[in-house]
């Protein structure tokens, strides 16, 4: 018994830790290349995720289709952001670069509420996969589907960064800027490229959060703040990193939710104990590097 | 740099506004004058401390920890006694953090502290026996809930923020402050006690925001964990100092009553839900169109002012030459 409640639980972690993994690349990858913590990057994800739901349920768009589409219109309106106002302020002070985003934030969350209400909707689309069976354990199709998909995300990234040109000047955006613009490098469009590949993940995320989550202006926040720990665990600025830490907090969460009474109430301050935690000992993170800080 | 008279300036005006309102006695400007005041400290307390490079977003945990501190102290020990302890624990808490992500930089930092601003509000949930869990906690009303004394009270603690803050930014402190911002392996060579100086400004800020936070509880003797330790008191301190204007202590009133001004118009264009995203626009406006905030564009207006008036009397000598 105790063991099949822990299997069950570590297996769902394993599922929900596939959308964290896809959320948090996204915003490991901005900050590696940009130095910029986007704070409205939840967002994207929460506006993925209204995409999706509103897809389906006004034109029928099957859900799969329809996070492809809130993909594809994250990405045009990151561009838009980023061309808009975030690249004016690359150059200025921290302060107003982590205010540029959250201002961003709250721009989107509140006129969300406008136009949506605040209230939480569910997505009524049949499940895309039938459950799996494990011995005791069943996994709902729709968890499988998010695995699928959000290892299908990262790895699709990791692909990006390691085999294609542009990856590699992405890289060297990142890793010395002043280098890429010796050798070249327009910096301004690998920034640029930076949000729009975040802003692809995170639409998609989107519409795997209207899966087995539940669709809510505020939705973003929740998971943002989960994707920060995550960041913070494997080193901001490392995907490889994402992943692991995306495994390990979803674990935490799932069993203290799972083993501790009334664990399920403590929700992302399970993350935040661990971000805390881990900064003190070490302050980049467990796999980040010195150079960007 | 600065005639006496213009330092002067925001003691008699915040003294001047809040016996006028309280003089006035109407409800509306009351509460109004309330909220600009609470907000108005914690953006100079938030200002204070980023003048030693810590960037925070962790402004949140001491509003909450200040209000629920004295919730709790009240009973065990009384009204008096029950404040100073939000003093303390404040400066406590501020020494731990403090502490804690001294090494940290920049946008680590900045995470690390709303890691604990929202570890803190778990924290409360966790423990229900003490704090009451998400029902929530009721500190001592404050001033008999008379709302001009409330108000008179609150300003005084703004006279107080206002006068530390311009103490650090008098010459016995702000060349180290700046210092340890922009070079603080310089600082620590020229022996600036860079260790002792960050904590010392984490212990101002917090405790300031501590203080405040407690008196936002004690306005209606009611507050729950949402109320107090939401992300929104880690957010508007950082965007009023910003938009006012940063390193100077007329920045954070200003910004505190422009922001207020323009909430108070959007919560009635809007309504309840969602007016908050004037907050989203402003910030977003501001960061673009003058990222030096009010206090920088009136600079801006004042040099070129001076400009003018000196290019002016060039002029006239020429003409009296000619």
């Amino acid at each position: 018994m105790e063991t099949t409640l822990l299997a069950q639980s570590l297996l769902l972690a394993l599922t929900t830790a596939g959308l964290y993994a896809a959320i948090a690349s996204g915003l490991t990858l901005e900050f590696g290349v940009t130095g910029i913590i986007n704070f409205a990057h939840g967002e994207f994800v929460m506006l993925g995720a209204f995409l999706t739901y509103f897809l389906y349920e006004t034109a029928g768009v099957p859900p799969l289709a329809g996070m492809l589409l809130a993909g594809l219109a994250m990405t045009a309106l990151s561009w838009l952001v980023f061309d808009g106002f975030l690249s004016r302020v690359l150059k200025q002070d921290e302060h107003n670069q982590i205010l540029a985003t959250i201002g961003l934030s709250i721009l989107l969350i509140n006129l969300a509420m406008i136009a949506w209400t605040p209230d939480a909707r569910v997505m009524h689309a049949p499940p895309l996969l039938p459950p799996l069976q494990l011995g005791d354990v069943i996994v709902p199709g729709n968890n499988l589907v998010v695995l699928l998909v959000g290892i299908a995300l990262y790895a699709g990234m990791i692909w990006f960064m390691r085999h294609t040109r542009q990856g590699l000047l992405l890289r060297l955006a990142a890793d010395d800027p002043q280098l890429a613009v010796l050798a070249g490098v327009d910096v301004t469009r690998m920034f640029r490229l930076s949000f729009l590949i975040g802003g692809l993940t995170a639409g998609v995320s989107g519409g795997l959060v209207a899966l087995i989550l539940y669709v809510q202006p505020l939705v973003g926040v929740d998971l943002v703040m989960r994707a920060f720990a995550i960041v913070a665990l494997g080193g901001l600025g490392s995907i490889g990193g994402a992943l692991i830490g995306a495994v390990l907090l979803s674990a935490a969460e799932n069993l203290t939710a799972t083993f501790v009474p009334g664990g399920g109430s403590w929700g992302y301050g399970v993350a935040f104990v661990i971000i805390v935690l881990v900064l003190v000992v070490r302050p980049t993170g467990l796999f980040g590097s010195e150079r960007r800080a | 740099m600065k005639t006496g008279l213009t330092r002067l300036l925001p003691y008699v005006l915040i003294l001047l506004a809040t016996l006028a309102l309280v003089w006035i006695d109407k409800p509306f400007w009351i509460q109004l004058a309330i909220g600009v005041a609470i907000t108005a400290i914690t953006a100079l307390a938030w200002d204070i401390l980023s003048r030693t490079g810590q960037v925070s977003l962790g402004s949140a945990a001491f509003f909450g920890i200040g209000s629920y501190t004295l919730a709790i102290f009240e009973p065990l020990i009384g009204l008096a006694l029950a404040w100073i302890a939000v003093v303390v624990v404040c400066a406590l808490a501020a020494t731990l953090l403090g502490l804690l992500t001294l090494r940290l930089r920049r946008m680590y930092f900045a995470i690390a502290t709303l890691g604990f601003a929202l570890s803190m509000q778990v924290l409360v949930v966790v423990f229900p026996d003490w704090t009451g869990g998400s029902g929530g906690i009721a500190p001592p009303v404050l001033a008999d809930g008379d709302p001009r004394w409330q108000l008179g009270l609150i300003g005084l603690l703004l006279l107080a923020a206002v006068a530390l803050s311009d103490a650090l930014l008098g010459l016995r402190f702000r060349p180290a402050f700046f210092m340890i911002r922009t070079k603080p392996e310089l600082a620590a060579a020229s022996g600036v006690p860079v260790v002792r100086m960050k904590i010392f400004a984490f212990i101002v800020s917090g405790v300031l925001i501590g203080l405040a936070g407690a008196c936002y509880g004690g306005l209606y003797g009611y507050v729950v964990p949402t109320d107090v330790f939401t992300t929104n008191w880690s957010v508007l301190p950082l965007a009023i100092a910003t938009l006012g204007g940063m390193d100077t202590t007329i920045g954070p009133l200003l910004g505190a009553i422009a922001l207020k001004a323009l909430e108070e118009v959007a919560r009635s264009v809007i309504g309840g839900t969602g007016y908050q995203v004037v907050y989203g626009a402003v910030i977003i406006l501001f960061v673009i169109g003058m990222p030096q905030g009010i206090v920088g564009l009136l600079r801006k207006a004042a040099a070129l002012a001076g400009r003018r008036t000196a290019a002016g009397e060039k002029k006239k000598e020429r003409e009296r030459h000619a």
